[in-house]
């Protein structure tokens, strides 16, 4: 319990010296898991469910050679490989954002900076300090952030791809 | 040496002619030299007499002038007699001076020292009492101490009993009323009007003045008080409203414990308008370009909602209807009852190819102002770093705050693309999925939804 405390202080001290930036790149990076893993859940679970019953439905029909079967079989994989890249467009560009927003914590950051250097006049290094680490900070989340997301995203797409070319084998014409 | 001669010879030529002139002016009578003539010899005549009788005068005035001289004598000898005794009084004196002097510092002794200290507490506190916001509640206290300072410092004078209990009454009061909340009416200058009302002030220590849920402050050159003209955030003004009303229970206050300097340098930090008016002109655009894309994105979002829960209402229904892009597709099978399979898929993928712009409309827009925002804000940085450069080249690198209004422009067009870059880019990206998830299903899945109505039907 008390190590919890201690860690939630660390993070808490962490966030304040990274500035509001941080707070949005830690938002990001959060609602970029959550799809991760939603992705992850559905790939495994949920899709091999829905896989199982459009093979089921091929195969209880009376012909699979006509016009009309190779229409509908087109669809059925359409509609699967819909529900396998469904969000993954919206995983990549939040990868894509995590470095911006951490390039508007620099900016922002280098904004504090000048500001101290307008008011007090001087180039004091100690009264710079804050808004120095406010810069530094969120972009090394930023970073962080799109690398984890980069990985996920990109194995995540893979699977899908593969995953609909299986079901497209395993969806035959002749037998 | 003959040039010489020569401008001599006509010099005295030149004198003997204006001398000539001027006796013709005086005696204009004279017509003739022998006139003339008689006239000086008269002349000489009258002089002579003149002059005699000058001599006999002052002859007899000789007498007079010794007897003046010998008075002048006498006089002079009586002075330097006074002169010396007064000198002999003015050293005796001197002398007596010192001794009473010596007599005093003896008897002075330590209390010397003690009127050094009360001088020098004296002139501190004035100092002190400047600056403390304690003095809009007593004012003129300065002036006494200013006054007790200067006397002490001329060493005739010597503080009385009532001055140095005074000293210790005021800083006595000014340690006492640092530790207290209290209320009291005074004028406050209004921030937007500029006009003086009377009001109630709280003073929180030595350390906030607040009025009216708004932040004081002390004008120490005018002893008067003034609404800052920047208040804090919200989160403190609420405390100062709530300080003011609290009836003997503890409130949260937002304290300056550096008595104003904060809040006074809160004057100085820009606000978030000040701040994009820095950006100039390129800031201007690129929130422009901003705005537009937000306007063509909202407009994308309805219109794709609408036809997104029409189509998916289609989907449902067996019989098309032409409100909706899949109904006018899947209308090409009702309307073509006989066309062979090859047939139909032609014109099933012409109509098709008639319903993809209408979806995709407007998107590369907003993909083209994600891009451009950022490279703006670059375009920004660059012209706020010339900007900065030039005015090193005029001013030189002493003082930072000539550069500040470059470097300002510079991060803040950044900032600012970067904040139209992010949304448009999210927008884009939910817009994009939305119409290509229409269009797959116009592309791929129209054939299929119509050959299972069509198995359905049978």
């Amino acid at each position: 319990m008390y190590a919890f405390f201690e860690m939630m202080e660390a993070i808490q001290a962490f966030m304040e010296t990274g500035g509001s930036v941080l707070t949005w790149i830690a938002a990001l990076i959060f609602v970029m898991w959550i799809l991760i893993f939603e992705r992850i859940a559905f790939i495994k679970f949920g899709y091999k469910k829905y896989e199982a019953t459009v093979r089921k439905t091929w195969e209880k029909r009376s012909e699979r050679k006509s016009w009309n079967a190779m229409q509908i079989r087109e669809a059925m994989i359409s509609r699967a490989s819909n529900k396998l890249n469904e969000n993954l467009l919206l995983l990549n560009a939040l990868v894509a954002l995590c470095p911006l927003l951490g390039l508007m914590g620099t900016v922002t950051g280098m904004i504090e900076v000048f500001d101290v250097m307008a008011i007090s006049g001087s180039g004091s290094a100690r009264s710079m300090a804050s808004g120095v680490s406010k810069a530094t900070i969120p972009t090394m989340a930023g970073m962080v952030g799109a690398l984890s997301g980069v990985f996920a995203s990109t194995w995540l797409s893979r699977s899908a791809k593969r995953e609909a070319e299986l079901l497209e084998d395993h969806l035959t014409t002749d037998h | 040496m003959k040039s010489i001669f020569k401008r001599l010879l006509t010099a005295a030529a030149l004198s003997t002619t204006m001398t000539t002139s001027v006796f013709a002016a005086q005696e204009n009578t004279a017509v003739n030299l022998d006139q003339l003539l008689t006239q000086l010899e008269q002349g000489k005549l009258f002089q002579n007499t003149q002059n005699e009788q000058r001599e006999k005068e002052f002859l007899a005035k000789k007498a007079q002038q010794v007897q003046m001289l010998n008075e002048a004598d006498a006089r002079r000898t009586q002075l330097t007699q006074r002169s010396e005794s007064l000198e002999t009084t003015f050293e005796k004196n001197e002398i007596e001076l010192a001794n009473l002097s010596e007599t005093l510092n003896n008897r002075m002794g330590s209390l010397k020292e003690l009127f050094g200290v009360l001088q020098q507490v004296a002139g501190d506190m004035q100092g002190k009492f400047e600056n403390s916001i304690i003095s809009a509640q007593y004012p003129n206290r300065g002036v006494f101490l200013d006054e007790l300072a200067q006397k002490m410092g001329q060493s005739s004078k010597l503080a009385s009993v009532e001055e140095i209990e005074r000293v210790w009454f005021e800083l006595q009061r000014e340690m006492t009323e640092s530790g207290k909340i209290t209320r009291f009416d005074a004028p406050v200058m209004n921030a937007d009007t500029g006009t003086k009302n009377q009001q109630e002030v709280v003073r929180v220590g030595a350390f906030n003045l607040v009025s009216n849920g708004k932040f004081l402050e002390y004008v120490k050159q005018t002893g008067s008080l003034a609404e800052l003209s920047r208040q804090p955030s919200d989160r403190y003004l609420s405390t100062a409203s709530a300080v003011q009303e609290q009836k003997g229970e503890l409130v949260e206050f937002a304290l300056d414990p550096t008595g104003g300097s904060i809040l006074g340098l809160l004057v100085q930090a820009p606000n978030m308008t000040e701040r994009v008016e820095q950006g100039g002109t390129v800031g201007y655009v690129i929130l422009a370009v901003g705005l537009i894309g937000l306007l063509i994105a909202i407009e994308r979002f309805i219109s794709l909602t609408i036809i997104g829960g029409k189509i998916k209402r289609q989907l449902k229904q067996a019989t098309p209807s032409t409100n909706n892009p899949l109904g006018r597709v899947m209308k090409v099978k009702t309307d073509n009852p006989t066309a062979d399979s090859e047939t139909l898929e032609l014109k099933l993928s012409e109509a098709i190819l008639r319903e993809v712009p209408k979806l995709a409309r407007n998107l590369t827009f907003i993909k083209i102002i994600s891009v451009v925002a950022p490279l703006l804000g670059l375009l920004g940085t660059v012209t706020g770093m010339i900007n900065t450069f030039q005015a090193i080249t005029l001013f030189g690198t002493g003082d930072p705050k000539l550069m500040a209004g470059g470097i300002s422009q510079a991060l803040v067009t950044t900032v600012l693309g970067l904040v139209v870059a992010i949304p448009t880019l999210l927008l884009y990206t939910v817009l994009n999925t939305r119409s290509r998830g229409l269009i797959s299903i116009l592309q791929e899945q129209s054939a299929g939804i119509i050959a299972e109505r069509a198995e359905q039907g049978e």
